[in-house]
């Protein structure tokens, strides 16, 4: 206790000391441009929820300590159920989840106007197969066949179904082995998303998105890391991984039809591009799947922070919305995009500074930028 | 004080007054420390279950005893039943001791009775107590990228085409499921089978044996109709132990399940465990129903355990009273 109170006024004193001046260093590995974020006071924060977004929060957190030693950050990947709970009875002081809070939880939290969400990243889900013949790129597959697939009532690789859009491509006469995430997760919740979206007759089947969902047919595996696995594994497997794990392990992936009619390799690009397709982003309505616009990767969603409004230690809520608004600009969204993340779009960046601005302690606003 | 008088003289106390007392005291506290520890056992025995009943009840209310009975595990709808986890769980327990015991009981026969190959003990032994030490993910690593394949490719096919005539060697084999999951978790117990089993059988008097085979009993018989009689309490123990570790094991068994809600004939099938489901989803769940399904799942567990338990001694409580009635 009295190390953390010593830690607290050395931080202060620092503090008054580069006071006035906010800093706006080049970042000197990219050479992006100079961010004006401002300059936190000292304080530890404790942050836990989704694992998907895990990387990058990683990294950025490692970054922002060397940037402004005096804030420590601290994240455990535990997944958005336990960051929402955590954050809930104020364990942590930030919760991560991969879908907003639902009107449930945000009423045990004393209701939406008690907490603020901010998107933070950005990702995109691939279909990865292993098919001896065909290369990567080379499988097309259209809402319908994803839908069948998924469903069970496509079984074979050679149905007539996949042939009709893979003409040139020789399919073979073999079982499809559907594999999918056997724990809960937001990739899972984004591709169920994708599906209820596309396919009347999955959403009748499943009942909607979800993060853990009563499969129709095939195998879980767990984490994105089981999936691809298993899939390299297997012959004849199919399996949705998220975009950074695919050009990780060099997996095929199919080219996806989007909404707009062409077929697109999911890319962080083409996650941005969906992410722009949606103008009105909101906690509320949040879902960018099934994209229009020619690039739009079809299986996209972003990921978010939650915190508490009224921020109780006014030292701590200042360092929070600071990290945060540092986060959302180019200076924090390039960890992101080093991990194969797409970087938010513009309006949606300034969603969350305006969201960020609405984070108060005793009454009066943390973030001071203009 | 001279010698030669007949006076018997009283034997010195064993200890001084003054340190009878203070053992007297230290006895006491020792009593009150060793009582305390055993009352605190029941503490947290009953502290747990309580913790683990009261999040489960949202889900204990809602779907009631039919919880047991219901194979839906549906979290969109929220509608969950434990069947599918509960017979796999059984399942792949059960293939573990059908494989585990045969082999589990000749090792430790081999290595608790006179032989031949007896420079063979040694590393035996040493491999076995190896095999414990294995943390079980990295089994189930081994089992994820080695074994699947290989019951893919060679072990399935071969029992599909020599034993599939019977119900549970039928369908295609993708190398995950009962049978794999069954197989990896017979490789986790055989410690424990071979090592307790090995334990009873050395227990077993000397003078058993000699006099069986003073009557012309080759080491076979002796083994047969001697040894494994006496130990066969012993031995139950060992088999039950290893069920429990079965029955709870957790990590391992995920990775090859298949991690599929559903109750088939077929071994090649996928299939779902108690603990896995509980594994894989308890990070993501949202909501008190979803929750309290989880934590009903472990209830039920706790229950299989504890029958397991039960059973246990009921069996070697019969078995000892009838050793002591012969």
């Amino acid at each position: 206790m009295n190390r953390v109170l010593i830690a607290l006024s050395v931080g202060a004193s620092m503090l008054l000391a580069a006071c006035g001046g906010s800093s706006g260093a080049t970042n000197p590995s990219t050479g992006a441009p100079a961010v004006v974020v401002p300059t936190p006071p000292a304080a530890a924060l404790q942050g836990a929820g989704a694992t998907f977004p895990q990387p990058f929060y990683d990294a950025a957190r490692f970054a922002y300590n060397k940037k402004f030693s005096q804030v420590t950050i601290n994240y455990q990947g535990v997944g958005s159920g336990g960051g929402i709970n955590q954050l809930t009875k104020k364990i942590v002081d930030f919760g991560a989840s991969d879908v907003p809070l639902k009107a449930s939880e945000a009423a045990a939290m004393g209701g939406s106007d008690n907490v603020v969400q901010i998107a933070s990243t950005l990702g995109t889900v691939s279909l990865a197969y292993n098919l001896d013949g065909v290369a990567d790129g080379q499988l097309k597959l259209t809402p319908a066949t994803i839908a069948g697939i998924f469903l069970g009532k496509i079984t074979k690789w050679n149905d007539s179904a996949l042939a009709a859009d893979n003409s040139g491509v020789s399919l073979p006469n073999q079982d499809i082995r559907v594999v999918h995430r056997s724990d809960g997760s937001g990739t899972s919740y984004i591709f169920t998303d994708y599906l209820s979206n596309v396919s009347a007759d999955w959403k009748a089947k499943t009942g909607g998105p979800g993060k853990s969902i009563s499969w129709p047919v095939g195998d879980g595996a767990q984490g994105n890391a089981g999936v691809a696995t298993r899939v390299t594994q297997t012959p004849g497997a199919i399996g949705y991984v998220e975009l950074a794990y695919v050009l990780q392990t060099r997996m095929k992936q199919a080219a996806l039809k989007n909404a707009a009619g062409n077929f697109v390799i999911p890319s962080a690009a083409g996650a941005t591009a969906a992410a722009q397709a949606f103008a009105g982003t909101t906690p509320s309505n949040f879902s960018i799947v099934n994209a229009s616009g020619k690039d739009s990767a079809p299986i996209s969603g972003y990921s978010w922070i939650i915190l508490y409004k009224d921020q109780a230690d006014k030292t701590k809520g200042t360092a929070l919305v600071d990290y945060l608004y540092w986060l959302t600009t180019a200076d924090g969204q390039q960890y992101a995009v080093n991990l194969h993340y797409a970087a938010l779009p513009g309006s949606m960046a300034s969603f969350d500074v305006a969201a960020l601005k609405n984070v108060t302690s005793g009454g009066s606003a943390l973030l001071s930028v203009s | 004080m001279s010698k030669g008088t007949a006076e018997r003289v009283a034997p010195p106390p064993l200890v001084a007054a003054s340190r009878q007392r203070r053992l007297i005291a230290g006895d006491r506290v020792f009593e009150v420390i060793a009582y305390g520890a055993a009352a605190l056992i029941l503490l947290i025995a009953l502290v747990f279950v309580i913790a683990l009943f009261i999040p489960a009840l949202p889900a204990v209310t809602k779907f009631g005893l039919g919880f047991f009975i219901s194979r839906t595990w549906d979290p969109v709808r929220t509608e969950f039943g434990a069947l599918p986890a509960i017979y796999g769980t059984l399942v792949t327990s059960a293939i573990a001791l059908v494989i585990a015991f045969p082999i589990g009981l000749g090792s430790a026969l081999f290595l608790a009775e006179d032989s031949r190959l007896r420079f063979l003990r040694g590393p035996l032994s040493f491999a076995i107590e190896l095999l414990a030490g294995i943390p079980s993910v990295v089994v189930g690593l081994w089992a994820f990228f080695i074994l699947t394949p290989l019951m893919r490719d060679t072990v399935d096919p071969f029992l599909h085409h020599t034993l599939g005539f019977l119900p549970l060697f039928q369908g295609s084999a993708s190398g995950y499921g009962f049978l794999t999951a069954g197989v990896v978790l017979a490789i986790m117990v055989l410690p424990i089978m071979t090592a307790l089993s090995r334990d009873v059988i050395r227990a077993v008097p000397r003078a058993l044996r000699e006099a069986s085979l003073a009557l012309g009993a080759t080491n076979a018989e002796t083994i047969w109709s001697v040894i494994l009689p006496y130990a066969r309490v012993g031995i139950t123990g060992a088999v039950l132990l290893s069920l429990g570790r079965a029955l709870g094991e957790t990590i391992a068994v995920t990775m090859v399940i298949g991690n599929r809600p559903q109750i088939t004939s077929s071994l090649f099938a996928s299939g779902y465990t108690l603990p896995s489901v509980i594994a894989n989803e308890f990070t993501e769940a949202v909501g008190n129903v979803y929750l309290g399904a989880l934590f009903y799942l472990g209830v039920v567990l706790v229950l299989i355990t504890i029958a397991v338990n039960v059973l246990a001694r009921l069996l070697v409580w019969r078995f000892t009273s009838e050793a002591t009635a012969a």
